[in-house]
């Protein structure tokens, strides 16, 4: 090996920049083992070049692969899937290290370093992830501009090339992000994804909503395409909870199946037209359920409608998506679907025995001749007079139901909801709960309303033979400003208390967060979403009508103002400073003067050339040696009235016609 | 007056009208003058004679190759009656030394010479002797293709304002030289016009020659010629640069401005940058032809 091909030691530190800003987003979702051999490996070349240790020979380099191996199929059960496929790239890019011997490994293990840094937004599309990334990119062309030339580039000259050659980059960038066609993935690799975000899950219990109340991270955005859903109506249904045990709601089991979907053309939509349109942008949940009013119907792909009114995904939401809805209010529709068997069953399934009392209450009113309506209002009106809107109510044991109702009377949505529905179903009504987001806060300078976690929210549903469907939210019979003003001022005192720093409680940074939700939020809108549909529209409102040539004259249209621009910039740097306008003056006489027939030489002193002038042609001496005077005087001896007297000179200056009369 | 001083010099040194003027040019802008000429071309004629007219003490010395330091520097002699070492001075301590064929002597010798002329003042025994004031060294030398020569090295050669050479009478000058009297009988009629203390307010009057912006331009442009053209091996240094100014300021003002015009640079330019410039081929003077004509006067 000749020594001028070894990697001299500002190449490999700056690899070794590289590597890490490209692993380092990844260690989060790598196995431990993958960082503490990369640092190993890292560890290793470096004591090789400092003279310490050899390169690894063959035998210990087969060792490190198998072991790889062997760690990657203990690490990872499910192969066709992409963090595997991260943890191997970032696996060979680790053994690469050990064999880091010249130029052209160097090359090899930066571009690498590329891909590792693009597989960072499989995972996240945030826009501070978007910014390491530009950092990332920033440093692995660094490195490689420091890998050039016969010795390493100064980290300030690498970085500034490379900050250069990324500037210029851009508007490129920009153009191919808007004119590219946008394919859709040619094969869908499964994420695996074991840590459950945050959320509403598909069973409910006690105390599982109090857990949401205690975040606020975004869960939805929505923006509207006409009216604005008054807070009442806000109610953005997620899950339906049909089978109680006791102590838990839970969805059913054959209801997250494939047959009780309705796919877009098996359900007729109604006849009149939706009142609210609006397009979601939900937060991952790693599960299938979608939010949106009753009765929703969306036209986004892979959204298919079930028949219990809410929307559903065919793949689970692992990052943000949008989808677009349509909701028809229930009280807008005039026909009542009759309830078949199977779902009178299902929604009036009770548990065989427990909650005694509450039967036995139910049973009273009954007997009394109670209709729903009335039961219903009898609740309503129990609950009103006697329950207070708490988000730390004191456990409830055994038969959970009873306990509530007639000992502690204190609870949330989900005791008030959970309670009203076995009441309800108690009494022969079909009920069933709906948990998901109540209210929003409402965006004025984006118009997006943000949706929260700890907006969650759990409400019921009766049905009646007259109405269908409708919705009664218990918790509004005892804590009406829950739903209209959101938990934060149902519930102030207890409202996030457990949260280490109270800063829910400071204005400014409420503000401040909202702020930042709006740049997410347009970040995703504008950059994330940018899908084919958006680029066509994009394109139409550009170009009218998408035609090849009309691309074309799209792209011809900026690279000729980039070239025009980089010859504008040449041509000006290239004159250095213009000349003083005492010289400017002098040329244009010299330029008469030549027309006239006599042509100054470069090398001519004003004062040699007004005596050639003399010799020359007599008749112009005068003139020639009064202006001549007027510039030395101008230019040389700084008088200032010269260069007033020179302009005054050259107007009266014109050889030709001097000449062409004598 | 000046013009007074090369009215009196051109009646000895006959026709040699503008190198009269560039010699004390270069006496103005306290530079030291190389002459290179062939002998018996009026060397020794030009530096008597502007040492009478301006009134400067003058010495001669005749460079040999046997010659020591000591010989032109001084040396310190033990004396008996006062019982201690006296320091005498050598020629350098005049106010104009000749230094008459300077590339005869050793490298040695040359270089103390050249030391003192930079330094303007002798260190011998290690005391330090301050030079008179004005200084001024007239070095002649012969054409370097003459044998028995040492020729000076370019960090020498550069120590000197200018180099100038006399050249052949023309042959008005020539013939009157032939009918007139006897020119040593009138370098020793000449009266001196100015004392030594004139000539250094006449120095520093130079200083104050206005160069303007546009003339310094052009002053760039000639050094960036030198440096970036492929025709000059070794392109001007900024002390050459700045030799070049202070010489041409000068020249303006012997020729009675206050200000400089393009014409001053081009006038002292072959002599400040002759022998400062190499060609591929050697000397500089075509060189320096070519760059006046090719470097515009008037910025573009």
């Amino acid at each position: 090996m000749k020594t001028e091909e070894r990697l001299p030691r500002e190449s490999l530190l700056w690899i070794f920049a590289a590597q890490f800003a490209a692993l380092l987003p990844n260690f989060a979702f790598l196995p431990l083992w993958i960082v503490g051999a990369w640092g190993f490996a890292v560890y290793w070349r470096l004591e090789v070049f400092r003279g310490r240790r050899d390169l690894p020979g063959r035998t210990v380099k087969l060792l490190a692969v198998l072991l790889a191996v062997g760690g990657l199929l203990l690490s990872y059960r499910h192969w066709f899937a992409l963090e595997p496929m991260v943890a191997l790239l970032a696996v060979s890019f680790t053994l690469k290290n050990l064999e880091l011997v010249n130029r052209r490994d160097a090359f090899l293990s930066l571009l690498l370093a590329y891909f590792v840094a693009a597989t960072l937004f499989v995972f996240e599309q945030t826009i501070p992830y978007a910014l390491y990334g530009c950092l990332c990119i920033v440093i692995i062309t660094s490195a490689l501009a420091a890998q050039l030339g016969s010795y390493s580039a100064s980290p300030r000259r690498a970085l500034g090339l490379s900050l250069r050659l990324l500037a210029q980059a851009v508007p490129l960038m920009v153009l191919l992000f808007i004119v590219m066609p946008r394919l859709g993935p040619l094969w869908a690799v499964p994420q695996n994804s074991s840590g459950s975000t945050t959320g509403i899950s598909d069973s409910m219990s006690p105390g599982d909503f109090t857990e949401l109340s205690k975040s606020d991270k975004p869960a939805l955005r929505i923006s509207f395409d006409g009216p604005v859903p008054p807070p009442e109506q806000r109610y953005w249904r997620g899950l339906v909870y049909s089978v109680f045990d006791g102590r838990r709601w839970s969805l059913g089991v054959e209801d997250e199946g494939g047959q009780r979907q309705w796919h877009r053309s098996q359900r007729p939509l109604p006849e009149v037209g939706p009142r609210y349109r609006y397009r979601v942008i939900q937060e991952a949940t790693n599960s299938r359920w979608l939010f949106a009013m009753a009765r929703p119907h969306s036209t986004t792909d892979g959204v298919v409608e079930t028949f219990d009114d809410r929307l559903i995904r065919r793949a689970p939401v692992y990052g943000r998506f949008a989808y677009e809805v349509r909701s028809w209010p229930r009280e807008t529709l005039n026909d009542v679907v009759p309830l078949s068997a199977v779902e009178r069953r299902r929604n009036l399934q009770l548990p065989r025995d427990g909650n005694p009392r509450t039967r036995t209450w139910i049973r009273e009113l009954r007997g009394r001749g109670l209709d729903a309506e009335k039961i219903s209002a009898e609740l309503l009106d129990f609950y009103h007079r006697q329950f207070t809107y708490t988000l730390k109510p004191p456990a409830l044991g055994g038969d959970s139901v009873d306990e509530f109702l007639f000992n502690s009377q204190q609870g949330f949505c989900e005791h008030f909801a959970s309670s009203y529905v076995f009441a309800m179903r108690a009494a022969g009504i079909p009920a069933r709960v709906v948990a998901g987001y109540q209210g929003g806060e409402w965006v004025e300078q984006e118009k997006y309303l943000l949706v929260r976690e700890y907006d969650a929210h759990a409400w019921a549903e009766i049905w009646t033979p007259a109405r269908g469907w409708q919705r009664v939210d218990p918790t509004a019979a005892v804590s009406p400003e829950r739903i209209r003003d959101g938990l934060q001022s149902a519930a102030a005192d207890e409202f996030m208390e457990d949260s280490l720093l109270p800063l829910h409680r400071i204005s400014i940074l409420n503000r401040l967060r909202l702020q930042w939700d709006m740049i997410n939020y347009r970040w995703y809108q504008t950059v994330i979403s940018f899908d084919s549909d958006q680029q066509q529209s994009l394109l139409k409102s550009l170009l009218g009508d998408i035609t090849p040539l009309r691309i074309a004259v799209l792209l011809a249209i900026p690279a000729a103002i980039a070239l025009l621009g980089i010859l504008a910039w040449l041509w000006f740097s290239g004159r250095g400073a213009r000349a003083p306008v005492t010289s400017r003056l002098y040329r244009k006489f010299c330029r008469r003067l030549a027309r006239a027939g006599i042509e100054r030489l470069p090398g001519e002193a004003p004062r040699d050339f007004a005596r050639r002038v003399r010799a020359e042609r007599p008749q112009l001496a005068p003139m020639v040696d009064h202006i001549t005077a007027a510039f030395e005087k101008a230019a040389y001896s700084g008088d200032p009235m010269a260069e007033k007297q020179l302009r005054r000179l050259l107007r009266r200056f014109w050889p030709m016609r001097t000449a062409g009369k004598s | 007056m000046i013009s007074a001083i090369v009215a009196d010099i051109g009646k000895v040194l006959l026709g040699k009208e503008h190198q009269v003027k560039l010699a004390l040019a270069c006496l103005l802008s306290r530079g030291h003058l190389l002459i290179e000429d062939l002998p018996g071309m009026g060397k020794t004629t030009l530096a008597h004679a502007l040492a009478q007219v301006l009134g400067l003490s003058y010495k001669r010395v005749q460079f040999t190759s046997d010659m020591l330091p000591a010989d032109i520097l001084g040396v310190s002699i033990f004396e008996r009656e006062s019982g201690q070492f006296r320091f005498h001075e050598g020629p350098v301590f005049s106010q104009l030394l000749l230094a008459d064929e300077i590339n005869r002597s050793s490298p040695k010798t040359q270089s103390a010479l050249l030391e003192a002329m930079e330094e303007r003042q002798v260190s011998v025994d290690g005391e330090t002797r301050p030079l008179p004031e004005p200084f001024f060294v007239i070095a002649t030398q012969n054409p370097l293709h003459q044998s028995g020569t040492f020729a000076l090295p370019e960090s020498q050669l550069d120590r000197f304002l200018m180099r100038i050479s006399l050249g052949y009478p023309t042959r008005e000058a020539e013939r009157a030289l032939f009918q007139g009297v006897d020119p040593r009988a009138q370098l020793q009629s000449l009266k001196p016009r100015i004392d030594g203390a004139t000539l250094q307010k006449m120095q520093r009057l130079v200083g104050q020659v206005k160069a303007s912006d546009s003339l310094l331009d052009y002053l760039e442009r000639l050094v960036l010629h030198t440096r970036q053209s492929p025709e000059c091996a070794i392109g001007l240094s900024p002390r050459g640069a700045l030799a070049l100014l202070h010489a041409a300021r000068a020249w303006a003002l012997i020729h009675g401005r206050g200000h400089l015009l393009p014409e001053d640079i081009q006038a002292v330019l072959p002599s400040v940058a002759g022998h400062r410039l190499q060609s591929e081929g050697g000397d500089g003077t075509q060189l320096v032809e070519r760059l006046l004509h090719q470097v515009d006067v008037i910025a573009a």
